[in-house]
């Protein structure tokens, strides 16, 4: 067990340091000399001078990039070119809405889908299993922008009964549940789909085990067999899957965000790229790219505490 | 040697009645997504004679309906954008767009991917390096890649290219893999080594040719995810660059007018939603007659 989370955690630090090396060439395309920048344009050069040896500008490239890897190490990803704030205080500020809009998604999405596919494997073959497939292949074919603009013409201008711009509060206050109520709903949407599909091709393999014919040999009802001795087990692989459809998720909440105005990562990654604002849009890619890097190894990990037989 | 190529056993599923393509065409809704597929591709290769204008040229009916609304005209079957260019001749251009940087990328990149995995099977040394390396690659998820390569290369469709290649190489490689590990059990590999084949000939005529069928339907599956991929990162205006037509980028600049004329937006969001479907069900439909064991 242990020495399969130190090989896990292993294999992450090259994706690690490739991002960092990739943060780091993303600043080396601002614009501009840094030293002439911070001292001004009517600075004489040896202040010019001064001020690249402070800030080790004058050193080699990979002794350069040593000295952005213990600043980001420490925390420190620079300020924003166009506001001029750190970019950590901007980070900080966007990480909870994005955490928040997440869960908002997952909470309603994963337990519909998991419902979904096990009703549809329970009823393989009939009517009700084809619709329900036939809805998740639909949903994975949609774009997440339209479902944002179809949900926001149907219950924001149609029926005017959720705001669609913005954050306001928290999720436990009312207006906060209001407005993450549409956001959530659609970046969800595109979550079921594949959920229920995992659940059900996966409580078909568990259905065709031994423990499962044993329960149904001493006369259980078929529901107490898929819910009891089938799901249990189907519900593994439905949790790797999180695992891998987190950058689907990640890919639908920055055009979720961007859309609905949620002032989350996404939309700070998009606005900063669009802006050219590269301290930004590096700090963003590293957040998201460790977030996303973390998620995954907790589901490995996870996964192997839920089934035993993967730990080699 | 031909001789010895030519007696490979097939490794296909076992006999049945109808040959696979008569089974799928018995099929009636991957029936329909395949026609629906062809009839959207020739449209968009005949895009330049088919477009019934210029799709750049704006004129002065600006948002104007699509013909079977209430104000709508017969010259613009599909309506006006907010510059006066037809829709209709956007949609034929933006198809064409999308569905190329669709194609070049799971080429690409499925190419290069089921190599590599091929490569893994057949050389057992070489096996974890490559895997690996697609563990690295396999970290970054499509957006991200394409929002840092956006962020470092410019918008244009060339970084989201990058973007869905290199995102493509770590899954095919895997699958590649998976079916090649499969075959290199089987008994006549074995018997291709002891006739004393060469490592090439080998790899091409006994593993390629028995790999590749079940390395298509993974690629055509995944194929509908890289165009909502694509579009999403055009819809963000971090893909094409206007005036050209995208699918995705078509969408967003009629989000803005969605209250009043929420053609500009639909039109091309349902044609995105039409191919993406059509290519998933006839994926699923494919892999169901030719090769079941790869469902999921």
């Amino acid at each position: 067990m242990l020495a399969m989370l130190l090989r896990r955690i292993g294999l992450s630090i090259p994706v690690l340091l490739g991002v960092m090396v990739f943060g780091f060439l993303l600043l080396q395309l601002v614009p501009g000399d840094p030293a002439v920048v911070l001292a001004g344009p009517t600075a004489p050069p040896e202040v010019v001078e001064e001020i690249r040896k402070s800030m080790g500008l004058d050193r080699p490239l990979v002794v350069q990039f040593w000295m952005y890897f213990e600043r980001v190490l420490a925390g420190d990803f620079g300020r924003s070119m166009i506001s001029n704030k750190p970019v950590t205080e901007e980070l900080a500020a966007a990480i909870g809405p994005t955490v928040e809009l997440m869960l908002a998604c997952l909470i309603w999405s994963i337990p519909l889908g998991i419902a979904m596919g096990t009703l549809a494997a329970m009823k393989r073959g009939t009517l009700v299993d084809r619709a329900i497939m036939a809805l998740s292949v639909a949903g994975v074919s949609l774009p997440v922008f339209f479902i944002c603009l179809l949900l926001i013409q149907l219950f924001g201008l149609t029926f005017r009964w959720l705001p669609f711009v913005g954050r306001e509060g928290p999720v436990w206050t009312l207006e906060g549940l209001r407005h993450i109520a549409l956001p959530a709903l659609s970046l969800g949407m595109v979550f079921i789909g594949p959920v229920a599909r995992m659940t059900r091709s996966s409580v078909l393999e568990v259905l065709k085990l031994d423990h499962v014919r044993t329960a149904r040999a001493k006369g259980l009802t078929e529901r107490a067999v898929v819910v009891r001795h089938a799901l249990r087990n189907a519900l593994i692989p439905v949790v790797t899957l999180v695992g891998l459809q987190a950058g689907y998720l990640l890919g639908g909440a920055v055009v979720t965000e961007t859309i609905f105005g949620w002032p989350g990562v996404g939309r700070l990654a998009v606005g900063a790229i669009l802006s050219s604002d590269f301290t930004i849009a590096q700090g963003c890619i590293l957040t998201m790219a460790l977030t996303f890097i973390a998620i995954n190894l907790i589901v490995d990990i996870l996964y192997s505490v839920l089934d035993p037989r993967v730990q080699k | 040697m031909t001789d010895a190529a030519t007696a490979t056993p097939a490794m296909t599923a076992p006999p049945q009645r109808l040959p696979w393509w008569r089974r799928l065409l018995r099929d009636r809704a991957a029936l329909m997504a395949l026609v629906v597929l062809v009839l959207i591709f020739a449209a968009a290769a005949l895009a330049p004679w088919l477009a019934p204008y210029d799709p750049y040229a704006s004129s002065r009916k600006v948002m104007l309906p699509p013909a079977w609304a209430a104000r709508g005209s017969m010259d613009f079957l599909l309506g006006t954008d907010p510059q006066g260019r037809d829709i209709l001749s956007r949609l034929l251009y933006g198809t064409r767009l999308t569905l190329l940087i669709g194609l070049s990328s799971i080429l690409v990149g499925g190419l290069l991917g089921s190599f590599l995995g091929l490569l893994a099977a057949f050389y057992a040394r070489l096996d974890p390096w490559i895997m690996r390396l697609s563990d690295v690659l396999l970290s970054l998820p499509a957006i991200l890649l394409g929002l840092a390569l956006v962020a470092a290369l410019g918008q244009g469709i060339m970084p989201v290219v990058l973007a869905l290649v290199v995102s493509t190489i770590p899954d095919c490689a895997r699958i590649a893999r998976g079916i090649a590990m499969g075959i290199m059990k089987q008994e006549f590999i074995e018997a291709g080594r002891a006739l004393g084949l060469p490592d090439r000939q080998l790899f091409t005529r006994y593993l390629l040719r028995n790999a590749i069928s079940s390395i298509l339907i993974f690629l055509s599956l995944r194929f509908g995810q890289l165009i909502l991929i694509a579009a999403s990162l055009s819809f963000l205006g971090l893909g094409a660059r206007p005036p050209v037509a995208e699918l995705g980028m078509m969408a967003a600049q009629g989000r803005d007018f969605f209250l009043f004329a929420p053609h500009i937006a639909v039109i091309p969001s349902v044609l995105i939603l039409i191919i993406v479907l059509a290519a998933n069900i006839a994926g699923d439909a494919l892999r169901d007659v030719l090769d079941p064991r790869l469902q999921t």
